[in-house]
């Protein structure tokens, strides 16, 4: 679920996670969609950005997050229980950009 | 000051409250858990007189980590819910986290991911309280916040040894301490009360073999930690993966659609949750 800032809102949209205050009370529920005045609303509670549903992708490119992944790995590369972990890693990362 | 004396260490460690760059929040909360029976009244009564940590810990319980998202709106209602250790952890962990940022770029991060992963892995291996492996796993490191409000010079020192000829960043802190964050962290929990299983994660979580209250728990907290370092999210003061303990891989039995599901809830609730602790 990628996180919007206030300005990019728009209607239609659902909130990924319940808006809370700063004493943790719930302002709008989780699943609430947006409108024009709970938008408005939000960006008059002096809140940046809340949770949107749908997919996020990770800011850095998937080759990057690779690379990082091999030279992590690179003093246990012999280890057959680190390379299942390595794997499962791998793939997760791969999913991510799918 | 290498081979310092472990009992020196260890007396420090045990009187951090009396240590002038110890923050006032941790003082008060060492001095009120420190009481062997303190009851769920005093803690909720302590939390509620200091609105950062009331809004700390109702975050945290509102959290989408714990499963009742938005649904606590009371301190009184949370320790309700929790139970005495989780929250005596969670306050420990609420009031070091600001502390983690600064200590160590990422720790929180780390800290947070571990959490995730131990939980996640408690319940698929059945364990009745995953809460308290949840808890476990988010003061795993926290020895190395202790280390460093104690010893700052030195412990920045460590990190940067550790980082420099690529040893795991526990062994650097024992040439340099004689001790490691997590015998730190041991004795701290067991002064202060700490479960003796909780104890034993904390303690143990890079000898998961030793344990023997909790063998279960210390492995899951073990296993968290490598796949959260394999999975690159925080810093922990090590660059590169350790060696998953092989017994405790073995007894955990772990496939690939267990591994794919942790990682998974690992991505989802780690950003959330640093975002929530970023203020």
């Amino acid at each position: 679920m990628p996180r919007i800032p206030v300005e990019q809102l728009k209607p239609g949209m659902k909130l990924a996670r319940p808006l809370l205050n700063s004493s943790g009370m719930v302002l709008m529920a989780e699943g609430t969609e947006l409108t024009e005045a709970r938008i408005s609303k939000i960006e008059n509670m002096g809140v940046d950005s809340v949770y949107i549903d749908g997919p996020s992708r990770p800011a850095r490119p998937k080759e990057e997050l690779l690379s990082a992944l091999e030279e992590r790995f690179r003093k246990v590369e012999s280890n057959p229980q680190m390379t299942v972990i390595k794997k499962a890693v791998r793939e997760h990362i791969e999913a991510m950009y799918e | 000051m290498s081979n310092m004396d472990p009992r020196t260490l260890r007396i420090r460690v045990e009187n951090i409250s009396t240590i002038p760059t110890i923050p006032s929040v941790l003082k008060q909360l060492s001095a009120i858990i420190e009481h062997p029976k303190i009851s769920l009244n005093e803690i909720s009564h302590f939390v509620s007189q200091d609105p950062a940590l009331t809004t700390k810990v109702l975050q945290m319980v509102n959290s989408a980590l714990y499963g009742f998202p938005g649904r606590i709106s009371s301190v009184n209602h949370a320790v309700m819910l929790l139970g005495l250790n989780v929250v005596k952890g969670l306050l420990l962990s609420v009031s070091v986290f600001e502390i983690m940022h600064k200590a160590m770029i990422g720790l929180r991060e780390h800290s947070i991911g571990v959490a995730v992963a131990s939980k996640v892995l408690a319940r698929k291996k059945g364990l009745k309280e995953p809460e308290e492996v949840f808890v476990a796993g988010l003061l795993h490191d926290v020895g190395k916040v202790i280390l460093t409000l104690v010893w700052p010079e030195e412990y920045d020192r460590t990190v940067k040894e550790a980082e420099a000829s690529g040893i795991a960043i526990f062994e650097a802190e024992r040439s340099r301490f004689s001790e490691t964050h997590a015998a730190v962290a041991g004795w701290l929990a067991e002064k202060w009360h700490f479960p003796r299983k909780l104890c034993e994660c904390i303690a143990n979580h890079h000898r998961p073999q030793i344990s023997s209250l909790a063998p279960l728990e210390t492995a899951l907290v073990h296993a968290a930690d490598v796949l959260v370092k394999a999975r690159g999210i925080g810093y922990s003061g090590d660059s590169l993966v350790p060696e998953v303990n092989p017994g405790a891989w073995e007894t955990l039995a772990l496939g690939e659609a267990d591994l794919r599901e942790v990682l998974k809830e690992l991505e989802d609730s780690v950003e959330q949750t640093a975002e929530e602790f970023r203020a």
